[in-house]
């Protein structure tokens, strides 16, 4: 069905009354980035969040460079277990719906979960935390694609951290 | 020719106070004018069109497939989306509707938010001008 255009007399009137009182918008709605969603930058975090432990671990005491660095990843760590969060955030806010949940009853859980670790890896220096936050971050994405019928497989991250990311097969 | 105008009045104050009435009772004005942003209508409608909103186009029928409505954005209090209703999906219950953007890889609608309650729905749209 289209819309015919009113004449232009009356739509002249119209738009006269408009410059006065000017019309309410009406969104045509478009999310930007437009339903593009992908667990890919939450499990880079989870892995930045892994290398910053390594990091630390790896520093030697005592020296003035070493007291910057060790700023340095701790500040850096802090921002990527944010990261991890928001990430999550808007793909279980955004995109999950309940028959995905209904699907994936531990998805919630999971979730909840990857908040609370981001949490405790923001508090702690302590790899194992963040090696759970990846693992957790890892199955987020692998629910992601499910839902999407995609399969999916575990490739070596080809980083220096190590670890591996959950991509499409 | 006197008794003529008198009816003739009281009927037009009759209609008066029927048209004030519905005013009341749909708490806004029948007509309402919109400016159409963003671009999940094209090719049917592009950012910056105007169009003219029926506001009681639902109270004896309705939504038809087909119909471009105006909708409060469930995602977004305070926000309007223009949008066209389509056939829901089975199993839908009454009194609600599925709108889907003409241009639909960039529109966010039923697809995702799923069906609305009529209550959403500020009217059909009449004509562009």
């Amino acid at each position: 069905m289209s819309i015919t255009h009113l004449p232009s007399l009356a739509s002249r009137a119209l738009r006269a009354i408009d410059r006065l009182a000017p019309p309410a918008a009406a969104h045509a709605h478009c999310d930007i980035p437009c339903g593009i969603y992908d667990p890919h930058l939450m499990q880079i975090a989870a892995l930045t969040v892994v290398r910053m432990n390594q990091l630390v671990d790896a520093l030697e005491q005592d020296q003035a460079k070493a007291k910057n660095n060790l700023t340095r990843y701790i500040v850096v760590k802090e921002e990527h277990a944010e990261l991890v969060k928001r990430e999550a955030r808007i793909i279980f806010g955004d995109y999950f719906k309940p028959e995905h949940v209904e699907k994936h009853k531990d998805l919630p859980d999971l979730f909840w979960n990857i908040l609370k670790l981001a949490g405790k890896n923001k508090q702690e220096l302590n790899g194992q935390a963040a090696q759970e936050l990846l693992a957790a971050t890892q199955r987020f994405a692998e629910i992601f694609w499910d839902t999407k019928g995609v399969a999916t497989k575990r490739q070596p991250s080809n980083q220096a951290v190590g670890g591996e990311l959950v991509v499409p097969a | 020719m006197r008794r003529i105008a008198r009816t003739a009045a009281v009927a037009a104050g009759a209609a008066a106070a029927a048209f004030a009435a519905r005013w009341l009772a749909h708490a806004g004005p029948p007509l309402r004018r919109f400016a159409v942003e963003g671009d999940s209508m094209l090719p049917a409608f592009r950012a910056g069109d105007r169009v003219l909103v029926w506001a009681w186009a639902y109270r004896s029928r309705p939504p038809a497939p087909g119909d471009v409505v105006l909708l409060r954005d469930p995602e977004r209090a305070g926000r309007v989306l223009i949008k066209r209703v389509a056939a829901p999906p089975q199993g839908a219950p009454p009194g609600h509707v599925y709108v889907v953007g003409d241009n639909e890889p960039m529109s966010r609608d039923s697809r995702q938010f799923g069906v609305l309650p009529l209550s959403t729905v500020i009217g059909r749209v009449l004509w562009r001008y």
